[in-house]
């Protein structure tokens, strides 16, 4: 171990490190730039290094993007990657309470706290949870997608009519694109780039992003002033008795994360959104969320950075990746001559050890990186106002675009910033509409592609093992509230009746 | 210095530097004979990071070294292939947009999703081709090809396949193979997947029966003994796996599978394609690239110019016939 440590040490490892973190800090903080793709354009320059160098670049960058995502999140309401959409509710709330630093000193404790205990879950109990989502099929993933589905009514604060408009809107833009059991074009007139559907990305881009820019070109007093008065503050000091009183957030959020991420078949970003609602539930003061909790910035942010360690366990005893991130990684590894899959803890024992120690000691380094990211994009909010707005807008422009080199999603981006826009004028929650448009897809093509499997017969989704408990625990959130009320009702009626005489 | 001073020998400086690029591009304009003379970019219809991307990747870097430009790797996903070939398609005949075409260009049009066919492009060569295979669970019943033919003929609607979206290359190929074995393809299921690694999970887990993805794709876990191949659909064994028959050896002529190549918009000069198809081949000869063929499990599969351009021509009408007989 001593010695494995020492190798990891060496300049010609730690270095590319380093740097690969910075550049997780860049790609992750810049719109449309997603871990993904940091990792994609690492891969490359991999090749002419050795693999351990390799691994270390691809695993720093991508933990510490998924972090970094989450400070355009909190300071400017863009999400820097898809996973960091739900870090735009309370975390941008504390922004505009001029307390920024600290949500996001709060979100990288927890961002490392969350990413070192999915590290440990991959390094004890991989196999046994590999063999959990091999039992995962389409029925799992549709009660899975409900699941998540159901938490629009948890994180739409205020109106739940409104948020059903706002999740159904999503839902219905989520059709758009190629049909998954036949193969043909849906709602796409024609149009060869709206085949693979609306883009994500572009379209929470317009919705958080240019939507903020609309409703501050609307309100022209607020334009001059400068977006904080002072300095953004790091507190370690502040930040670390916060998250100890809220240990069991992170714990369970780190926990949700990573089982949803070593599901080959859902993500960082549901991941995020899922613990985010269970911690409102599970909250004293689930009124707070939405407007600053420090719960609400906790949840997700554990969740995510869990969900990127989770995507490796199917990638390492398996060779099938867990996302699109570990999907670039297994093809990287075998260029290393690597080979992931059962066999690998076997032939490369020492590799594999080299690749835990890297990711466990990925988490410490992110603190340091982090905060010199915090610093360095802080400086953008002491900019008047009318400055961050063009920066914003720039931002959603160029992010939106960088995807898919497509001009195409920019009009995407632009329309649904119009459209957040006057949603959120009339009251209508956002974070439903985000849930409607990723899990849509979700929800649908396991439904369909369920279906084809069963030729028709719905039963097995409640009969299959796993299926039939995620069915009950959907079940449970849904009407066990309403059911319990009822029957402590009925009870204290009931006692009423035998205490009269 | 005071600021305005300093200001104002900036935009100058600004200006003599724009100024200086327009004399640069247009001296560029005029060495335009030589062919290249700028960067060109290479259109890449899939994925940064997937298998496509990969061997684009390793492409552009040496057709750098062997033509002295820049040659710049853009990935323009969606649509199953259709926004990228398109783009590529439409793009400037110069030869400074070449394209990576891939399997999904013979079957764009057949399965409705775009308005292109072959003969959008004129061909540099093929590379790559990876043909589809029948691999099932190493518990799985099934010992031979004839064992899972016999078992869809007694059960129809029963054996469930799976590998990738409907009408993409793995499903194209099992239909081209029940058909060739004179079996209905309505006699067994198609179960849709994002490709091929949930295609294996499902398989793993027993939630389908039989994949057909390449070998390769599956290599991991055939060597640890979890899986096991039946066929593969290629003329040849594949060296790799030399233990796996073809299925011409077991009396089904049919071969099929995924293949990637080069192309330029058609329409583009002979001499400028003439010095693609030269610094291609020897680069395809070239020992490096053998060897990062091999390291990522792709097969190699050489085919120049005009044999290329008769191909993918080939393979669009085989295709069409497939897709038609089917109905997508």
């Amino acid at each position: 171990m001593v010695e494995l440590f020492v190798q990891v040490m060496h300049p010609s490892i730690l270095f590319p490190w380093f740097m690969a973190m910075l550049f997780g800090i860049f790609a992750g903080a810049t719109p449309g730039l997603t871990a993904t793709m940091a990792t994609a354009l690492i891969v490359p320059i991999s090749y002419y290094m050795s693999p351990l160098a390799g691994l270390a670049m691809i695993i720093g960058a991508t933990f510490t993007a998924i972090f970094a995502g989450d400070i355009p999140a909190t300071f400017l309401r863009i999400p820097g990657t898809p996973a960091s959409s739900a870090a735009t509710l309370d975390g941008y709330q504390l922004t505009l309470q001029g307390k920024g630093g600290y949500a996001l000193t709060l979100d990288l404790i927890c961002s490392a706290l969350g990413g070192l205990m999915g590290v440990g879950i991959l390094i004890f109990v991989a196999p046994p949870l590999a063999q959990l989502a091999l039992r995962f099929s389409s029925a799992e993933y549709f009660w899975l997608g409900l699941f998540g589905l159901s938490m629009s009514a948890v994180v739409s604060k205020g109106n739940t009519f409104r948020g059903i408009i706002a999740a159904c809107f999503g839902l219905l833009v989520s059709t758009v694109g190629m049909d998954v059991t036949t193969g043909h074009p849906r709602f796409t007139f024609g149009q060869l780039d709206l085949l693979s559907g609306v883009g994500f990305i572009p379209a929470m881009i317009g919705l958080f992003g240019l939507s903020e820019v609309l409703k501050l070109v609307s309100n022209r007093d607020a334009l001059r002033q400068p977006s904080i008065a002072s300095a953004v503050k790091i507190s370690l000091r502040k930040a670390l008795p916060v998250v100890w009183r809220h240990k069991f957030t992170v714990l369970r959020s780190g926990g949700i994360g990573t089982v949803i991420g070593a599901l080959p078949g859902a993500g960082a970003d549901i991941a995020a959104w899922v613990s985010y609602g269970m911690a409102k539930k599970f909250s004293r003061n689930p009124d707070k969320f939405g407007t600053g909790a420090d719960e609400g910035v906790i949840a997700p942010t554990s969740a995510n950075n869990a969900g990127l360690a989770g995507a490796w366990i199917p990638a390492l005893v398996f060779g099938v990746p867990g996302d699109s991130i570990t999907a670039i990684v297994v093809g990287a590894m075998l260029m290393y001559g690597l080979r992931p899959g059962p066999l690998i803890f076997e032939q490369s024992r020492e590799l594999v050890n080299g690749i835990f120690l890297i990711a466990v000691l990925t988490q410490f380094m992110l603190i340091g990186v982090g905060l010199l990211g915090i610093k360095a994009f802080g400086r953008i909010l002491q900019l008047p106002r009318n400055a961050v707005i063009v920066i914003v807008l720039m931002f959603s422009i160029v992010g939106s675009f960088a995807l898919q080199n497509s001009i195409f999603d920019i009009y995407i981006m632009i329309a649904f910033g119009i459209i957040g826009f006057y949603l959120e004028k009339n009251d209508v929650p956002l974070p439903p509409l985000i849930l409607g448009l990723i899990l849509g897809p979700m929800v649908e093509r396991n439904l369909r592609v369920g279906l084809v499997r069963t030729q028709g017969d719905f039963l097995p989704f409640l009969t299959r093992p796993v299926s039939s408990v995620l069915a009950i625990a959907l079940f449970i959130t849904l009407f066990g509230g309403p059911i319990l009320g009822l029957l402590r009702r009925l009870l204290s009626k009931y006692a009423a009746k035998r205490n009269e005489p | 210095m005071n600021k305005r001073t300093m200001i104002v020998s900036l935009v100058v400086a600004l200006l003599l530097v724009a100024a200086a690029g327009t004399v640069w591009a247009g001296g560029g304009a005029e060495r335009e004979a030589v062919y290249p003379s700028r960067t060109v970019s290479v259109t890449v219809p899939w994925a940064a990071g997937g298998g496509t991307d990969r061997v684009a990747r390793f492409w552009a870097d040496a057709f750098q070294q062997e033509l002295g430009v820049p040659f710049v790797v853009e990935n323009r996903t969606g649509g199953g292939g259709a926004v990228g070939h398109s783009a590529g398609a439409r793009a400037a005949a110069d030869g400074y947009t070449i394209t990576m075409v891939t399997f999904e260009l013979a079957t764009l049009q057949s399965m409705g999703l775009a308005d292109l066919t072959y003969a959008g492009y004129d061909y540099i060569l093929q590379m790559n081709e990876d043909a589809a295979s029948v691999i099932v669970r190493a518990d799985s019943p099934y010992q031979s090809i004839q064992d899972l033919f016999d078992a869809i003929e007694a059960n129809p609607g029963q054996v469930s396949f799976s590998g990738t979206a409907v009408g993409g290359v793995w499903d194209l190929a099992r239909v081209g193979m029940l058909l060739e074995a004179g079996i209905d393809p309505d006699d067994t299921l198609w179960i849709p997947s994002e490709g091929a690694a949930p295609a294996i999970t499902d398989l793993l887990g027993g939630h389908v029966d039989v994949i057909t993805n390449s070998l390769p794709e599956a290599q991991s876990q055939l060597e640890a003994g979890n899986l096991r191949a039946l066929a593969v659909m290629s003329d040849q064994r594949n060296p790799a796996f030399p233990d796996v028959p073809t299925l011409k050896e077991q009396g089904i002529d049919w071969s099929g599978g995924t293949w990637r190549g080069f192309a330029v918009p058609a329409g583009t000069p002979e001499n400028v394609r003439q010095v693609l198809v030269e610094a291609g081949e020897k680069i395809a000869r070239s020992t490096e690239f053998e060897n990062f063929m091999a390291d990522a499990g792709f097969g190699i599969r050489l085919r120049l110019g005009d044999e290329y351009a008769e191909f993918v021509e080939n393979e669009h009408y085989t295709w069409q016939t497939i897709i038609r007989e089917i109905g997508f």
